[in-house]
């Protein structure tokens, strides 16, 4: 298993404290396209940044590649999510001022990799999401669905294990929806790709081999 | 190490390069205004203090001034004592005074109605001996400077003629010109007559509030010779004063006072100790306002760049880097904004007052550009920008990735 959760809880410490996730148990097998859905606020995000790293658990037990997330230093998870996790969020996020090239040979440069590879990597890997020829381009001369495929670009160049998504069509118009599930759906089925997404688009559910269901921040049921 | 220094240097050149044109420029702007305001204040009173240092060595006191024993009027044997003194290596000269209160008056229409006086010092001078020794020859304004076998003449500075923007107009005789007629009624009482040869403007009220007559014509004033009030004595290097006074004692002048132009600078030297202080504390305020500036600018940046950094913590890098990439964008801003401070005091500012310079009743002033100042001024601005660069890019670093990138 790529990814082990046992009874995991995320309660906000707002005045009145929020129960986001109640307890959780699932597992991900390594090359699964798994996909997190649900009606609104039934704590799917705060589910994916649990797994992404990106959020402290409240309680219970999280092992990602068979480490024990939740022991990890700030330093360590760092480390840990520049080698094995990458990232899609909703809105793109790309920084202004790189160019494709540049947002993409960013992780490979935090890794130390030398100049030569990482712009070679990054250009087939933004050759491979059909940005060949927009390679020099900044985002703001990038259409939506461009820059969602230079954050996949990003988020797959340095071969994550898991590649996590959080509603990565959101904001995208159908055509280029299409483009970025389709995108996935290649990395997952030639590459192996271990994909966790979440989504509430019932559309995308054909894309996925894994779906977890869940409903007032516990597991409704698991779809296979 | 080495890695993560690339990437801070990789994001923050991007930021800068490819950044608001506008807040770069105006940064920078800020920033270099800022080291003008820290480098000007000080060069003024450096500026002050230097003029004012000179118009005491160079008209006034010379760099050592001997003066008679205690329970002595005069110094006796003056010039044994100036040959002497003059012998000495390092020496350039020495001159010596009577100085003589008098009362000044001025009878302009001669008919005995509307007579103007006024009580001022009267000094002798040894014109030979004074050329080497002060530049008040430089400075006559209208008329001639005095000449041996002069007897009847006198020189008067512009305080006392009330003539060519004097400060003290209304103490003065308001209108003397070269030629005109002067009674001087000296201390023991002696009245003589003299015509003014010239009238002289140093720009220090101190030196243009005396008068000048011959060392001959004073002595026959007060029926003395061989004495003199004061010796004032310049030397080369103007700092060697205590090395000198030394030197003096242990020639056997030991019954005179000698003592060094610093200290008859008794109002001037707490005038540049509240400088001292004044500096201080408008250094102090202007370090603050740049830092409380770049603080703001990088504040801003980070606020509108909060998701970025969340962002960029999410694919794992780590706090520092993100936190030194600010660092270094607030270092090249700084260095800009002094570089170019540098260039507007240097090659616009100091070259405007060294041919306007501001005009104080101790002389006229130029900016004096201490490089120790401008060294401390560059360095503390760019250090205060390290540390408004740092304190709102470390707390927006430290922000949890959440709260960065969603907002709560």
């Amino acid at each position: 298993m790529i990814i082990k959760a046992k009874n995991l809880t995320r309660t906000y410490p707002t005045k009145i404290p929020c129960l986001a996730l109640k307890g959780v148990d699932f597992s991900i097998k390594q090359g699964e396209f798994t996909a997190i859905m649900g009606r609104s606020g039934c704590g799917k995000s705060t589910l994916l940044h649990q797994l992404g790293l990106l959020d402290i658990p409240t309680t219970g037990e999280l092992f990602i590649d068979e480490t024990n997330i939740l022991k990890l230093s700030e330093a360590e998870k760092s480390h840990f999510r520049l080698k094995k996790l990458g990232y899609v969020f909703q809105e793109y996020a790309l920084s202004p001022e790189l160019t494709a090239l540049e947002s993409v040979y960013l992780p490979l440069m935090l890794q130390g990799t030398g100049k030569e590879e990482y712009l070679a990597k990054a250009a087939e890997v933004l050759g491979k999401v059909g940005l060949d020829k927009r390679l020099n381009h900044l985002p703001g001369e990038l259409s939506g669905g461009e820059q969602q495929r230079v954050a996949v670009a990003r988020a797959i160049v340095n071969n994550p294990k898991i590649l996590f998504a959080d509603e990565p069509c959101a904001n995208l118009d159908s055509e280029s929806s299409d483009l970025v599930m389709k995108l996935f759906q290649e990395l997952n089925q030639k590459l192996g790709q271990t994909i966790v997404m979440v989504t509430h688009e019932p559309e995308d559910k054909k894309y996925a081999g894994h779906i977890i269901w869940l409903k007032d921040g516990l597991l409704e049921r698991e779809e296979k | 190490m080495i890695k993560d220094l690339k990437v801070s240097y990789f994001l923050a050149l991007k930021a800068i390069t490819r950044g608001n044109k506008g807040t770069l420029i105006l940064t920078v702007l800020i920033l270099a205004l800022s080291f003008i305001n820290l480098s000007f204040i000080p060069s003024l009173l450096s500026g002050v203090v230097d003029s004012m240092n000179k118009q005491s060595v160079n008209n006034l006191f010379a760099n050592i001034i001997i003066e008679p024993g205690e329970d002595e009027t005069y110094i006796k044997r003056v010039s044994n004592l100036q040959s002497k003194i003059n012998s000495v290596p390092g020496v350039i000269g020495s001159s010596a005074h009577y100085d003589v209160g008098a009362v000044f008056s001025y009878d302009e229409d001669r008919n005995g109605k509307d007579v103007k006086t006024g009580s001022w010092g009267v000094r002798s001078i040894n014109l030979e001996d004074e050329k080497r020794i002060t530049t008040t020859y430089q400075m006559v304004v209208e008329g001639e400077y005095l000449e041996e076998g002069n007897r009847d003449k006198i020189i008067i500075g512009k305080e006392i003629s009330g003539t060519y923007g004097s400060e003290l107009e209304h103490r003065s005789l308001k209108g003397v010109k070269v030629g005109d007629e002067l009674t001087l009624t000296f201390n023991n009482g002696i009245q003589r007559e003299y015509e003014v040869k010239g009238i002289f403007n140093s720009k220090n009220v101190q030196v243009d509030t005396m008068a000048f007559i011959t060392e001959r014509e004073m002595e026959s004033v007060l029926k003395l010779n061989d004495r003199a009030s004061e010796i004032i004595v310049k030397i080369e290097q103007t700092g060697e004063e205590d090395r000198y006074i030394e030197k003096f004692r242990s020639m056997g002048i030991v019954k005179e006072e000698i003592k060094s132009w610093t200290e008859y600078m008794g109002m001037a030297q707490s005038m540049i100790k509240s400088f001292a202080i004044v500096k201080l504390i408008l250094v102090a305020i202007g370090l603050l306002v740049a830092a409380i500036t770049i603080f703001i600018v990088i504040f801003v940046n980070v606020v509108n760049r909060r998701k970025q950094i969340g962002i960029l913590k999410a694919i794992g890098m780590r706090e520092e880097i993100i936190v030194r990439s600010y660092i270094l964008q607030s270092f090249f801003y700084a260095v800009c904004g002094v570089g170019l401070g540098f260039i507007l005091m240097n090659f616009l500012i100091v070259p405007y007052f060294i041919a306007y310079p501001l005009s104080f009743p101790f002389g006229l002033v130029n900016l004096i550009v201490n490089p120790r100042d401008l060294f401390v001024s560059s360095l503390s601005l760019i250090v205060a920008s390290l540390i408004g660069g740092f304190i709102p890019s470390w707390r927006a670093a430290k922000e949890s990735i959440i709260n960065a990138i969603w907002g709560s």
